[in-house]
This record gives structure tokens, sequence and C-alpha cells, in this order.
């Protein structure tokens, strides 16, 4: 195993640093807290750099890369906070349409003209056994009828990627947004807006039925589209936190108490070596899901959860000690700190939180509990 | 970043499989007569250590002429990958080999070089490492053993301790003071130590875990005297020549203790449904939770490794390696930790063998509980695992030092 960049790759991540710093500085993010402002500006520029076709096949008119790189990208929006459509379009709604074998709307995504999210979660829970959400044949088309919760850009999103439980197993449709009714969940990090949408009676059609229940292969395709989603959120949580543990550092080499800086004293010292382990080793996992999804190599279901795991794992050390060792300034509003603290945690509540991961890994190394 | 090695590394790996196939020691011959201690060669393993030096497996980074084949670095990480994987270990003196011998070549004369570096390559010799001493322990640098050159001889006086592999080693390394009034780094030299010199005295340590069979001593040295051609590299360069020749190691050494952390897994994923199937619903839960995060240790471990070494092989710097040895030492503590606890009431039957025949004596071996209280010499030696945080803080961060 190489598990060093490319050059093209370490390029790719400079660009999309020197990109968001310039595009997407701390006061856009505040602006959007402070409902000041919005991403829009900011998905403006993203699309004239081609960003949405990033992950695109060429011939629909994007660059063609692959998970690693698409990994790398995920990882500068979460070290950003940027409060754009790219996380679900990119990671959430293409990989279903791709996994599914459509190429509906592909273009358009490419072009930058559409944004897409992912409709899977209910009640918080995105891997169920048996969804609640009903997909019912109506002669050659489906009604679907059902509540998704979590919704990333719930409201915003052009077009919603519902996955549906049939009689004969589970489906997945495209739908628009105007066909569906999206509710906005007041959340802490408003860069990451969920909302709860409401299916009701929605027929559904044609090239919109991206997979039809009783398809044997749709569960699959499904799982693993989402372990494309779930990657990036590690990603993007992940880098959070390594933002989150450079500040920090930085605090305790700069702040000076008792005439010396805090970070002489040894108690921070082994923290924020801590700290700086969970980063590694979660950004380390991160990077190994990516590429066995890259590869698509047998392990990609339990590197998935792994990162996922160590994300959430990560995130909680790392929130809690950036805050605790910033000390008073870390907790006021006007101090940037609590947007990447936000960003991390909520980064863990999406797409299966750490233990939630555990779980799953559980049953892939055959330690579940005989039914 | 690719999963998979290049095909010449493949070609390689192959090429040692085969090798492997025919000339490796047996299972049956290595648990006939087991390692007691790290200075301790048994005859199969003086035996093995020649057929690979013969036939340029012994350090494929190195020449023909010094057991080698001029192997890259990512062939000598597959080289160490497999022999771990075959069972198989690559010495029983680690230190000897993965330490005293390159340092000896690195700084030594040509004929230290042909007196005791090749010796140990040739399975002829055994070597033993003397560094810490009563006060000189995280610090080491404290160390007091003084040499003083008398016409042409050095004579030593001082006590070294923790000294692993002394009850059974041909000779020491031993570092000294030469210079009490230098700066205590820049006052230390090495020489090298005859074991069955006049005036030098070995007492065995046992240890906590399997105390009829010591690996740790204590060695006394009075006036102990050795010619002065004996000293290896410069003057009072020790500390310097110290750091030069542990950074050899800790390349590669990583390895070993990633594959020791996931052969631990191995066993625990085995034993598990066994054990699980004792517990309540509830205990199964907490105790699988247990399980699933050392596991999630495991593959970290070996991804940060391979993150550091993918940066080593570039001739890049790679703060993750410093990492790796807090890491992994630590992680098949927890392993132990979670399995005995696992085990319950079982977890305090005594009883486990010292050593199987295929790891070197410093690994964990026996029981759970017994690998848990053994796994306590990794995170106490080479360095504590606190001292390795003020290592990471000080010199990956840029923490002040005061």
């Amino acid at each position: 195993m190489d598990f060093e960049f490319t050059t093209d790759q370490l390029e790719l991540r400079a660009n999309a640093r020197a990109v968001l710093e310039a595009a997407c500085p701390a006061t856009v993010v505040r602006a959007v807290y402070e409902g000041t402002g919005d991403g829009t500006a900011l998905w403006g520029q993203l699309v004239q750099l081609d960003w949405p076709g990033l992950a695109i096949p060429e011939e629909h008119g994007g660059m063609g890369l692959g998970m690693v790189e698409l990994a790398i990208v995920v990882e500068e929006l979460g070290r950003a906070v940027a409060p754009t459509p790219l996380l679900a379009t990119l990671t959430q709604f293409v990989p279903l349409l791709r996994e599914a074998g459509s190429t509906r709307l592909l273009q358009e995504i490419a072009a930058g003209t559409v944004t897409g999210t992912l409709a899977l979660a209910e009640d918080g829970v995105w891997h169920r056994p048996r969804m609640h959400t009903t997909a019912r044949r109506d002669g050659r088309d489906w009604v679907l009828n059902g509540v998704k919760s979590h919704v990333l850009d719930g409201t915003t999103a052009d077009w919603l990627a519902v996955v549906a439980q049939g009689n004969d197993g589970v489906g997945a449709f495209v739908v628009p947004a105007a066909a569906v009714v999206a509710t906005p969940i007041e959340v802490m990090d408003p860069t990451l807006p969920i909302a709860t949408v409401l299916l009701n009676d929605l027929t559904v059609g044609g090239e919109d039925v991206l997979l039809e229940p009783g398809d044997p292969a749709a569960a699959q395709a499904i799982e693993r589209a989402l372990q494309t989603s779930v990657t990036a959120m590690a990603c993007s949580t992940v880098a959070s936190c390594r933002r989150l543990f450079e500040i920090t550092l930085d605090y305790a080499k700069q702040r000076e108490q008792f005439g010396r800086p805090i970070g002489s004293f040894q108690a921070l010292k082994h923290r924020l070596a801590d700290l700086y382990l969970a980063v590694e080793r979660a950004a380390s996992l991160a990077w190994f899901a990516a590429l066995t999804i890259a590869e698509d190599d047998d392990r990609r279901a339990i590197a998935v959860a792994m990162a996922k795991a160590a994300a959430g794992e990560c995130q909680r050390l790392v929130v809690r000690d950036a805050l605790q060792l910033h000390g008073g300034i870390g907790f006021t509003w006007e101090h940037d700190l609590h947007f990447l603290l936000k960003r991390a945690k909520v980064g863990d509540g999406l797409l299966g939180t750490a233990a939630c991961h555990r779980a799953h890994l559980a049953e892939f190394l055959g330690l579940a509990a005989p039914a | 970043m690719k999963l998979r090695f290049d095909d010449d590394v493949e070609a390689f790996r192959a090429e040692l499989l085969a090798w492997l196939a025919i000339n490796r020691p047996s299972a049956a011959e290595m648990a006939a007569e087991p390692s007691v201690s790290t200075g301790h060669a048994p005859a199969w393993a003086r035996r093995w250590t020649r057929t690979m030096f013969d036939a340029g497996w012994l350090v494929p980074g190195w020449p023909p002429e010094r057991g080698g084949r001029n192997a890259g670095p990512i062939e000598s990480l597959v080289y160490i990958e497999e022999l771990a994987k075959a069972r198989v270990p690559r010495t029983t003196n680690v230190q000897g080999l993965g330490i005293v011998a390159p340092s000896i070549i690195d700084y030594g004369t040509d004929a230290q070089i042909r007196h005791y570096a090749m010796p140990i390559l040739r399975g002829e010799a055994t070597a033993c490492l003397g560094m810490s001493e009563p006060n000189a322990g995280s610090d080491l640098a404290a160390l007091t053993t003084r040499a003083v050159l008398e016409g042409d001889q050095w004579v030593i006086n001082g006590q070294k301790v923790w000294t692993s592999g002394a009850n059974y080693a041909d000779f020491c390394f031993l570092f000294c003071r030469t210079d009490p009034h230098a700066p205590k780094h820049q006052g230390i030299s090495i020489i090298i130590v005859p074991m069955d010199t006049p005036g030098v005295t070995v007492r065995p340590l046992p240890e906590i875990i399997h105390p009829d069979q010591p690996d740790l001593n204590e060695v006394f040295l009075t006036d102990v005297t050795v010619p002065a051609h004996h000293l290896v590299g410069e003057l009072n360069n020790g500390w310097a020549m110290a750091n030069g020749s542990l950074a050899h190691e800790r390349a590669m050494v990583w390895v070993n203790a990633v594959m020791g952390l996931e052969e631990s897994l191995a066993t625990l994923l085995v034993e598990a449904p066994a054990l699980l199937d004792r517990l309540t619903p509830i205990e199964r839960t907490l105790a699988v939770d247990q399980i699933v995060q050392v596991a999630i240790d495991t593959q970290a471990a070996r991804c940060l490794g391979y993150r550091g070494f993918a940066k080593f092989a570039r001739g890049a710097g790679a703060p993750e390696q410093a990492l790796m040895k807090l890491y992994a030492s630590e992680a098949r503590q927890r392993v132990a930790l979670v399995a005995a606890e696992i085990q319950g009431a079982d977890a305090v039957v005594a009883g486990g063998v010292a050593n199987d025949g295929h790891h070197a004596v410093d690994e964990p071996q026996g029981t759970w509980l017994e690998q848990y209280f053994h796994s306590f010499a990794n995170t106490i030696s080479a360095g504590a695992s606190e001292i390795q945080r003020n290592i990471i803080a000080e010199r990956i961060l840029g923490l002040p030092r005061k």
C-alpha cells in the first residue's frame, strides 16, 4: 500500500484550500450564522471553478476525479466550515445516481445549475432493516408515502434521491423539490442545514425510478452509495477537527499565564499530543476508507464504518479540549471557534454516530448476538 | 495513493516466500528450544541467522557482504511483514541485529565491524545494549557509568539496569560517561565490553510475569578494563550516535508492533464467540463495543504506520513515525486488557507459556492477563509513553519546553 497522496492530489488540496480561504473566510460563515448572509456568492464562485463537476465523469461534463480526490475537497469544506450545496450534491445525491447506473441530471449538476440531496434517514436512523417510507406500485409508476428526517439541504436542493420500501425490497427514486413538503429544522450549525421531508402520495415514474423495489441489486447499490456519503462526512468532520486542533495549538503557544505560555505546562502538552494522535488516527482511517472506495476493495464496508466511528471519537475529544483549552474566550459568540465546534458535532450526528458505526462493525466482525 | 504494491515489489515478495518455504526453521524446531532471553540465540536461531545472511535475506536493505541484497525501503517493509506472517522471528537477539550491529557498521572501525558486527550477522554472537542506569531511565543522558582512559585501556566503573539479554549476550554496547565536566549530552561515549571481561557481574531481574525466564538484568562494572580501541566512533559523541542508530530502527520497528497488535486482535476475534456466549445480553453489548474499539485501533495503527512509512520512503519527514511507538504499544495493552476483562474470572488462571518459540522474548505472550502485564515492557521501555507525549508535544508540535 502506498499511503501518500500524489503530486496532483496535493496540488488539488492546496488549490481547494486557497480558493476557500479567499471565498469562504470566517466572515462568510458568521454571516450565515447571524442570518445576514448565505452561501450564494460562494457557490457562484465554486461553480465558476467547475467544482460541481469534480466527481462526475468526463462524458457528462465533469472532471472525472475519483473518491480520494473527492475526499480531499470535502476535507477542505469541513476545514472552512463552508456553507455550500456541494457536500449534499456530490457525496449524497450523485453517488446514488451513479450506483444505480443512471446518468440523469449529471450534466446539469456538473454545470452547477442543479443541486441534489439524499432523503434516506427516518427518525434520525440511516440504517434500518425496513423503511417506513413506502413505495407502492401503480401501473408503471410508483407512489411514495412517508417522512424523511435529517435531509441535508432539504429545503434548498433542487432534487432529492429518496429511498423507500416496496413489498419486495427497498428502492430508490429521484423527485423534484417541488413535489415534496420540506420543513426546515432549526439547527445548531446553519452551514449544514437539515429539513424534514414529507412524501404524500407522490407518483414517480420513468427515468426517475433509480432502483425498483424488488431489484435484487437495489439494496447493495444503496449501501455502496451510502458508503461514499459516510466517508465524505467522516472526512469533513476530521478536517474540522484538524483545524480546531491547529487553532488550539496556536493558542496554547501564545496565551501566557503565570509568566509562561500555557502550552509549556505538561498537563496541556500531553493533551495536545493526544489530540494530534486522535486527528491523525481518524484522518488515516478516513483516507483508507476513501481509498477502498476508489479501488472498490473488499474491505470497503468495514473501512467506511471504522472511518466514521473514528471521526466521531476524534471530534468527541477534540471538541471538548479545544473548547476547554481556549478558556473563556472560546465560550464567546464573537470568537470563531464555535463554528468548527458545531460543525464537528453535527458531522458526528449525521449519517450515523460513532456508536452507530461501531454497532455496524460488530456485525461485520461477526460479534453481533445470534438472533 | 493506492492499496496495492507495484509489480516489482510483489516479485520480491514472491521470491522471499518461495525461499522461506524451503529454508525456514520449523515450528517444532523453534518450540523445542525456545529463546529464553533477547541475548540468547538457541542453535536453530544461530543456524537461521547464518542461513539468512548467506542468502542475502538477513537485512535486505544492506549489500550482499553484510547479509543483504540492496533492497529498497518498501521491499524491506514487505520482508518484515512476511516474516511475521510466516511466524518466523527475524532474530532472537533483537537489540543486537536491530541496533548494535547497524551502529557498529555506521560508526565503528573496520576491525570492530569484523570482530563484533559481522559475528552478530552470521549468528555467531549476540549483543546487549547498556543504556539505562538506576538514576538514568527516562533521563538517559544523566548516566554516570564512568570510563577513564588509562594508558591504552579504558577502566570502567558503574552500574547498568534493565539491560535486556545481558544474562546471555556475548558483549555489551556500553554507554559511558567519558567527560564528567561537559554538558550531560556531550560527555557520553560508547565502548564495546565483552561480557566475560573480569569485573562484569550480571544479576538477572526476574520479572512480574515468568520470573523463571528473566530477560532484564542489572550489570555491575567494577574496574573493568578493555583496550582503548573498543571505543566506538568519536569520543564524547555517544548521544548523537544513539539517536542516529535508533532512528534506523524507527522507520521499520513499527511494523512488528502493528503485526503483534493484529495477531492479538485476530486471536481475540477467534476466541470471542465462545467468550461472548457466556455473557448476559447487556454484558455482551458492553464487551462487543470494547472489541470493536480495539479493532479500530488496530486498523488505525496499520494506516498510521503506512502513512509515516510512505513519507519516509520518499525521504520526507514523517511525524507519524514518532506517534507509532506510543500508539501501537498502548493499543496492544488495550487489546490484552479488553480480552482479559471479557474472560472474566477465568483471566486469573496462570500458566501461559513464557515463549512459544516463534516470537522474540520481549513480545507479550502467554494468557491475556500475562500479556497485559507483559505489555508494560513496551509502554515503559525505549522512552515511556509519557516521554513520547513530551517528544511529540515539543519536537513535532513545537510547544515550548519551559
